[in-house]
């Protein structure tokens, strides 16, 4: 029998789920081999008997908290599909402001209507088994762990910084281009996209398992990033990791 | 093996030539740094330049190599693929060369490596003399990687309008005899080259505080030493100087299968010993968990064991980790503070 998938979304640009749907073609007649019975951006119909739940989006309302929970119990594996499901991602930026005043500039006249809690991943709210990181996540990766769930192996990302494929591409370091770069402590696995187009990494896949971050930080502070600013470019993706401190 | 000629004026046309037969592989600028790439068109080449990004050794050694195909099922038998080119590496330094002898013993003496010697086998190593030292962070006078007298096929030193040319290997001189712009060097030349040579050595400067051959002593009496504690402390884990490193080369193995799940490919990228998976054992032990006991275990690498598995030095002074090192951990102040004692 065929595995059964489903997609679904909480807080978020709804762009990870693009990524999926425009993969879509490529995993239903490539591969042949699974089934979509939920992805409200590709399809109208809806099933409930899904074995493989890809969910992207923070949780950053009470009623998604139920939601999560519901198919956390339906699916055998629950995907983290991005880095607003994987960290919190962007939505966490808010944890810092008056949550009050963020609802109403969000909300506008409607703020009435709708409740908000401090943004979390999915993992603050149940179990998560797998992550496909990034903002936006990256297809190939998405390719590799759907191929190892369907082949029954475990799916393993690189537990090893940016500056890894950096220096495999042979890129000039931005540090060294008088810019400041999360790479060092960042998760690698998206090919170092932002460095290799000359740009810094903003930390979008999470942290490796054992950053040195206090080292980074000094990093930071010697290329001139303040304090403010060494916390600001952390808040970007990793705000949730604040919080739980 | 004789010496060699060229006028300056005659490289150009001597790349273009080489270009009909060879991929022809050197240094080109990239975003104002310097890496090793394939030549378009001679123009590009950069003899002079040195301090590359990553050393030549990607040429044989690729970042990402498949080793063979296989299928899921194991219905056939898998298939080796070695993929190798004829390809000059024109204008390879010294302490490169250097460290190729060292891939070459890495990758023949325990085991031989088809895939590697193959690409080894059909490459030529045209060196060129370094005039003054890349920067700062090189230490090659001080690992006597300075001077090289064999693993280059020609080796071009330049003096006046002139490069005069060391050949190595009777293809090398075959290179030059099929070409056949090259005159033979007179006495005047020979003069001239042992003028230039002693010129060049008074530009660099002994960067140890020591006889080089003390290291692996200095190293042994360090091993419980704090230097690699406080080393630790700093160090990122990015694997940057391993990667750089153009005498590393240790790979890890892994599979890929294709979108169709019944076939796949091995293949190897290339591994540090500074990250954190680096020792990690299937059943979850690391042998090297502390930042500090990795941190040691490059430099016992580079300064002791690879010095007694091969007789010679795992590292050849090019300072391109230094280079690449955001906290600054630099072999030439490490080795320097063993010899304090600390
Ligand atoms: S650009 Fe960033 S990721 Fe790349 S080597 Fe430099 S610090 Fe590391
Ligand atoms: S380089 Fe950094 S910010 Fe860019 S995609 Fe990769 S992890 Fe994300
Ligand atoms: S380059 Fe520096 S920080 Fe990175 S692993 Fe090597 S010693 Fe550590
Ligand atoms: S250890 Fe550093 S200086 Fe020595 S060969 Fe390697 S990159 Fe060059
Ligand atoms: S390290 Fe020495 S031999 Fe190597 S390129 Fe620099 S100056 Fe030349």
């Amino acid at each position: 029998m065929k595995p059964k998938i489903a997609v679904f979304e909480f807080s978020s640009c709804e762009g990870c789920q693009l990524m999926f749907a425009n993969l879509e073609a490529e995993i239903l007649e490539v591969l042949g081999a699974v089934e979509i019975v939920n992805f409200r951006e590709i399809m109208t119909e809806k099933g409930d008997d899904y074995q493989i739940a890809f969910v992207e989006g923070a949780i950053t309302q009470e009623s998604e908290i139920e939601r999560l929970k519901k198919i956390r119990e339906q699916a055998k594996v629950l995907v983290a599909l991005g880095a607003c499901a994987h960290l919190g991602g962007v939505n966490c930026m808010k944890n810092y402001q008056d949550q009050e005043e963020v609802r109403r500039y969000v909300y506008k006249e409607r703020a009435e209507w709708f409740d908000t809690i401090p943004a979390r991943p999915l993992s603050a709210v149940v179990p998560v088994d797998y992550a496909v990181p990034g903002c936006p996540i990256d297809k190939k990766e998405l390719l590799e762990v759907t191929k190892s769930l369907l082949l029954g192996k475990k799916p393993s990302l690189p537990d090893y910084p940016v500056c890894v494929e950096c220096k495999m591409a042979e890129n000039i370091c931005v540090f060294d281009k008088g810019m400041t770069c999360l790479g060092p402590v960042t998760r690698a696995g998206c090919a170092t996209i932002c460095p290799t187009f000359g740009n810094k990494c903003e930390g979008c896949r999470g942290l490796v398992d054992n950053p040195n971050v206090n080292s980074h930080k000094q990093v930071l502070q010697e290329h001139g990033l303040s304090v403010q600013g060494i916390l600001n470019s952390f808040r970007m993706f990793e705000g949730y990791l604040e919080v739980a401190k | 093996m004789p010496l060699k000629v060229i006028e300056k004026r005659d490289v150009e046309p001597l790349i273009r030539h080489l270009m009909e037969r060879f991929q022809v592989v050197g240094i080109k600028k990239k975003d104002g740094k310097n890496t090793y790439g394939v030549i378009e068109s001679p123009a590009e080449l950069r003899l002079d330049s040195c301090a590359t990004i990553t050393s030549p050794k990607k040429y044989f050694f690729p970042q990402r190599e498949t080793l063979l195909q296989f299928a899921v099922d194991g219905s056939w038998e898998p298939q080796a693929v070695v993929e190798a080119q004829p390809r000059i590496i024109f204008g390879m330094r010294p302490c490169d060369i250097a460290a190729t002898w060292m891939l070459d013993m890495a990758f023949s003496e325990v085991n031989a490596d088809a895939n590697y010697l193959e690409k080894r086998k059909r490459a030529l190593i045209i060196g060129v003399d370094c005039k003054e030292p890349c920067d700062e962070y090189c230490f090659c006078k001080s690992m006597g990687t300075l001077e090289v007298e064999t693993g280059y096929d020609l080796f071009f030193t330049a003096a006046d309008d002139t490069y005069i040319v060391r050949t190595g290997t009777p293809e090398g001189e075959a290179l030059l005899g099929e070409w056949g712009k090259a005159r033979e060097a007179l006495y005047e030349d020979r003069v001239k080259l042992r003028a230039v040579q002693r010129e060049k050595d008074e530009r660099f400067k002994e960067a140890l505080e020591f006889d080089v051959e003390e290291l692996p002593r200095f190293l042994e009496d360090s091993y419980r030493s704090l230097l690699w504690d406080v080393l630790g402390e700093k160090c990122l884990s990015c694997g940057s100087c391993n990667l750089v490193c153009p005498t590393c080369y240790c790979f890890n193995v892994l599979d890929e299968v294709k979108l169709n799940l019944s076939e796949g490919e091995r293949y190897r990228v290339w591994d540090s010993c500074q990250l954190e998976g680096f020792a990690k054992v299937a059943t979850g032990e690391n042998f090297r968990e502390r930042r500090g006991d990795r941190v040691r275990h490059r430099f016992f690498r580079k300064g002791k064991y690879m010095k007694e598995m091969f007789g010679r030095f795992g590292c050849v002074g090019c300072g391109r980790c230094t280079r690449a090192c955001l906290v600054h951990i630099n072999p030439i102040e490490v080795y320097n503070q063993l010899k304090g004692g600390e």
